[in-house]
């Protein structure tokens, strides 16, 4: 074992003095116009590199047609690729529930010559990574390798989309699994807590269906396969690179791998959510026999492109996203003891706003730990915050920037998120401008308007007790 | 140039020879202050940000009887309150200064840090420096350590009480660490931990905390001159308390002499889980046997492609996973684990049966070459994946340190993990999990009539 794998791994093994959780969902602004800085041609490649403050990167479209966002870092002999399209489990067909998962799943369980077995041990004969995911609304796949064999690496993950095997065993075997699931998941608390905010809030969106025994039955290889070719097309790939590695190189690399894509396919667009104000609901109980309740609380909240998020997003730093300095820690854990951890959320993707938060108490305190959060919150609304803690929230969100493009794996996942939401290349160096400009008086307008006690609804998983 | 830590089955022998090249570029530079404090210096100059650290050598090994939780709950007491601080103010300089800070308590040691743009190192020296020197610990009841104590009691909550996985994992620990000092979970019994008191923080304090007994560890984009003029300045003038004596509580862990079977049922175990804990080893009491038990249980248990993993659960379809792995990073020697999850409708006993059958195969057969060849690269590899990681590798140099190890120790890893031959690999196994061995199984179980 490394030694660092205990430290991260076991429960038991550490007690962290708080879990300040520092970039947890990243915050976007509008996009604006991408000034090219410089244009290089070469290999036949026209790329445009972008000299940003945290990063230089290289954009270019390959031969192939596909779209790339590199930035080289020569100091480690390592590569990592990352690879999205829009559309994920949303669109997942009424009664097959699980689909798009079983696509992902079986991207590295075999492909041309290499059943599952032979697939796997080749990657590990290589030492590379290579595996797919989906969320509600991205198909993903990512591959990490050394330099010296990327070649070797970028042809087996190339193998994977051209020729996936989908074949019958790991097919048993994922729905094996995800039987299992469907019966751990009933007794995980942020689980039921997501069940019911969908029930409470979306019951008939595609975001609020589950998947059910007969769902992953219905599942076969042979709709998978098919699926598979609705997912990942070439015209709405985007990917992102960082590494020991040029334009020139990667270029033919990602053509072997999109020259087996399909051009283009139709997903169903996924509606969107409308949770405001009128759509509070009466505190949910959920039932689940442990000794500490997880309180869930959820607010309406506002789009990315609202002229009012990023006022938003530094009143939410002084609520419950600021780690040990927001007022919620503060008054529950700080003064009162109630909770290891309270924080506070913007939620802000297209589909579904919320500004939420959550927090664990022993059962006989969650009357007090609400209470407790009541108050503060009435009291961010009424009073607002001091100009003091507006200057605290903008020296550490923009201070704390320069660490999450501090390695390779989080420049490549801040390149892929600006790419996803369409940002532009030179986001992040407007970003802490976008923080800077936020006023006093705009804080305290917003506060007031979105930290409402009663906008707030309550979700409680647990044997909680002292609620009214 | 020519890259160290090539990988894979084809660049083994460019390896050897050119093992040494490229290393300076991440080597670490190490030197002492004057009081006896330690100072490693690990460069990554890719961003403008540095990983500052202080690593204690104290960690819940060393708590007196009846004090379990108070290495960790002093840790979190850490943050509170010193003479030029008031509570709070730790954290909010270090955020007004786009840092972020927290903590960590083990068995073995317990390390502070910050992570900040690189100018601002001076200012998290000063205040560490601070906490080294001036904490103040009150006895006021409505003060920062009665309510820090609630906060723990939550965390323990948090992290163990509502887990049925986790209790039943700490009651088999505590099982096979029966008399040392790992007996107590690092952040110890709820009883214990409720009746501690400032007294007990502040004799903790005197005890451990001086400035011999730690370790600095700067990572990121600075030269070891420079960390060295800021560390003279901020801890260099930091004499000795004389109170603390570096004592550790080590020793030797007794191998098992009976086998033993604990079965844990919770309403909220919804799939089982079988587990045996057989006396392991450790890195610093064998590290030739512990790397190659990592190398052994990588074939037998580590992934997909393991002797386990493709017999119950590819061939024989009865469980749902099927893993081994051994605790061999802290000071004394630790678990070697075999685990796994059993298909819908199959019994443990079933489960049980098929796991052993296997592995007393693989125990009389031995393994191939070319399974151990790919095990050891694998784990060699990650040796330098582990290397995009800034505060990763301040971690790793800092834990290895705070166990009595070297920078050498770490540096070599690849190495000696490519050196470690098939013999090696089954001859570890079969001295740890050997037919002969005892052990402690370990039964997740559904709460009676439960679905």
């Amino acid at each position: 074992m490394k030694p660092f794998d205990l430290i991260i791994g076991a429960a038991l093994g550490v007690g962290l003095a708080a879990c300040a959780s520092v970039e947890t969902q990243d915050e976007l602004a509008s996009v604006a116009d991408t000034a090219p800085v410089a244009l290089v041609e070469k290999s036949g490649l026209d790329i445009v590199v972008h000299e940003g403050d945290f990063a230089e990167i290289q954009q270019f479209t390959t031969p192939g047609g596909v779209s790339v966002w590199l930035v080289s870092e020569p100091s480690i002999p390592i590569l990592s690729v990352a690879m999205a399209w829009e559309g994920g489990e949303a669109v997942d067909p009424e009664g097959l529930e699980g689909l798009a998962d079983a696509v992902v799943y079986h991207m590295n369980e075999g492909a041309g010559d290499l059943d599952s077995l032979a697939f796997q041990t080749r990657m590990e004969e290589l030492n590379m990574s290579f595996g797919c995911s989906a969320s509600s609304d991205w198909t993903s796949c990512s591959a990490s390798m050394l330099t010296d064999n990327a070649d070797e690496a970028m042809s087996l993950v190339a193998q994977a989309f051209e020729a996936p095997r989908f074949d019958a065993g790991p097919f048993a075997r994922f729905q094996r699994e995800r039987e299992v699931s469907l019966n751990t998941r009933e007794t995980n608390a942020r689980y039921l807590a997501g069940r019911a905010e969908a029930q409470a809030i979306y019951p008939d969106h595609p975001y609020a269906r589950e998947t059910s025994a007969e769902s992953i039955a219905a599942l076969t290889p042979e709709l998978a396969k098919a699926h598979m070719r609705k997912l990942m097309v070439k015209d709405s790939l985007i990917v992102t690179a960082v590494g020991a590695i040029t334009p020139e190189e990667l270029a033919p690399m990602l053509d072997a791998i999109a020259a087996s894509l399909p051009e283009s396919s139709d997903l169903p667009e996924t509606p969107e959510i409308t949770f405001t104000v009128d759509g509070a609901f009466e505190p949910v109980l959920i039932d689940l026999p442990q000794p500490q309740s997880l309180v869930r609380f959820l607010a309406p909240g506002l789009k990315r492109e609202d002229p009012d998020f990023f006022t938003a997003y530094v009143v939410n730093y002084t609520y419950g996203g600021g780690g040990f300095g927001s007022r919620l820690m503060e008054s529950l854990r700080v003064q009162k003891g109630l909770t290891y951890g309270v924080y506070s959320w913007l939620s802000f993707d297209d589909t579904y706003q919320n500004w939420g938060g959550s927090g664990q108490t022993k059962n006989e305190s969650v009357g007090e730990f609400v209470e407790a959060l009541l108050v503060e919150t009435a009291l961010i609304a009424e009073e607002g915050i001091t100009a003091e803690e507006l200057a605290d929230a903008k020296a550490y969100l923009t201070g704390s920037y320069p660490l999450a493009f501090d390695s390779n794996a989080k420049i490549a996942g801040q390149m892929m998120s600006v790419r996803q939401d369409e940002l532009g290349v030179d986001y992040f160096d407007r970003r802490n401008a976008l923080i800077e400009a936020v006023t006093l008086e705009d804080a305290n307008r917003v506060a007031a308007e979105f930290l409402q006690p009663d906008r707030f609804s309550f979700i409680v998983v647990g044997q909680p007790e002292g609620l009214n | 140039m020519k890259r160290i830590f090539a990988g894979g089955l084809f660049a083994l022998s460019a390896f050897a020879s050119s093992a040494v090249a490229d290393e300076s570029a991440w080597t670490p530079t190490v030197f002492n202050l004057d009081n006896g404090m330690e100072v490693v210096v690990v460069p990554d100059h890719r961003a403008p940000v540095v990983t500052h650290m202080v690593w204690y050598k104290v960690g819940a090994v060393d708590e007196a009887e009846g004090k379990s939780g108070i290495a960790h709950l002093f840790e979190h007491v850490m943050f509170k309150e010193t003479d030029d601080l008031a509570p709070g103010e730790f954290d909010s300089i270090v955020s007004r200064n786009g840092g972020v800070s927290n903590a960590f308590t083990s068995w073995d040691y317990t390390a502070y840090f910050e992570r900040v743009a690189k100018d601002q190192l001076g200012t998290m020296m000063a205040l560490e420096a601070e906490r080294m020197t001036d904490l103040v610990i009150n006895d006021d009841p409505d003060g920062p350590f009665i309510s820090e104590r609630d906060v723990v009691k939550e965390e323990r909550r948090q992290r163990i009480d509502n887990n049925p996985g986790v209790i039943l994992q700490e009651m088999v620990l505590s099982e096979l660490w029966k008399g040392h000092p790992y007996e107590i979970t690092i952040i110890g019994n709820m009883d214990e931990v409720a009746a501690l008191t400032p007294a007990d923080g502040l004799a903790f304090y005197k005890e451990y905390y001086s400035p011999e007994n730690a370790i600095l560890v700067v990572a990121g984009d600075v030269t070891p001159e420079e960390v060295r003029v800021l560390a003279e300045e901020h801890y260099g003038a930091i004499a000795p308390t004389g109170t603390a004596h570096g004592v550790r509580k080590w020793a030797p862990v007794a191998p098992l002499t009976d086998t033993k079977e604990l079965v844990y049922s919770d309403p909220k175990v919804r799939q089982p889980s079988w587990s045996r804990y057989y006396s392991g080893t450790s890195e610093t009491r064998d590290r030739e046997l512990s790397y190659a038990l990592d190398v052994g249980l990588e074939v037998l248990g580590g992934g997909m492609t393991s002797r386990l993993y493709q017999s119950l659960v590819e061939d024989q379809k009865i469980a749902i996973n099927a893993s081994t792995y051994a605790w061999t990073t802290l000071h004394d020697e630790g678990p070697a684990i075999i685990t796994a999850s059993p298909a819908p409708g199959v019994t443990l006993d079933a489960l049980e049966t098929a796991i052993m059958a296997e592995l007393e195969k693989v125990l009389e057969e031995g393994f191939t070459d070319a399974e151990v060849e790919r095990a050891r690269n694998s784990l060699a590899a990650q040796a330098i994946y582990a290397r995009d990681s800034q505060s990763n590798m301040a971690n790793t140099f800092g834990s290895t340190l705070a166990l009595g190890g070297s920078i050498e120790d770490v540096l070599d890893y690849p190495d000696a993990m490519r050196a470690i031959t098939t013999e090696q690999a089954i001859a570890a196994v079969r001295e740890i999990f050997g037919t002969d061995r005892h052990y402690i199984e370990a039964h997740l179980l559904p709460a009676e009539g439960d679905s």
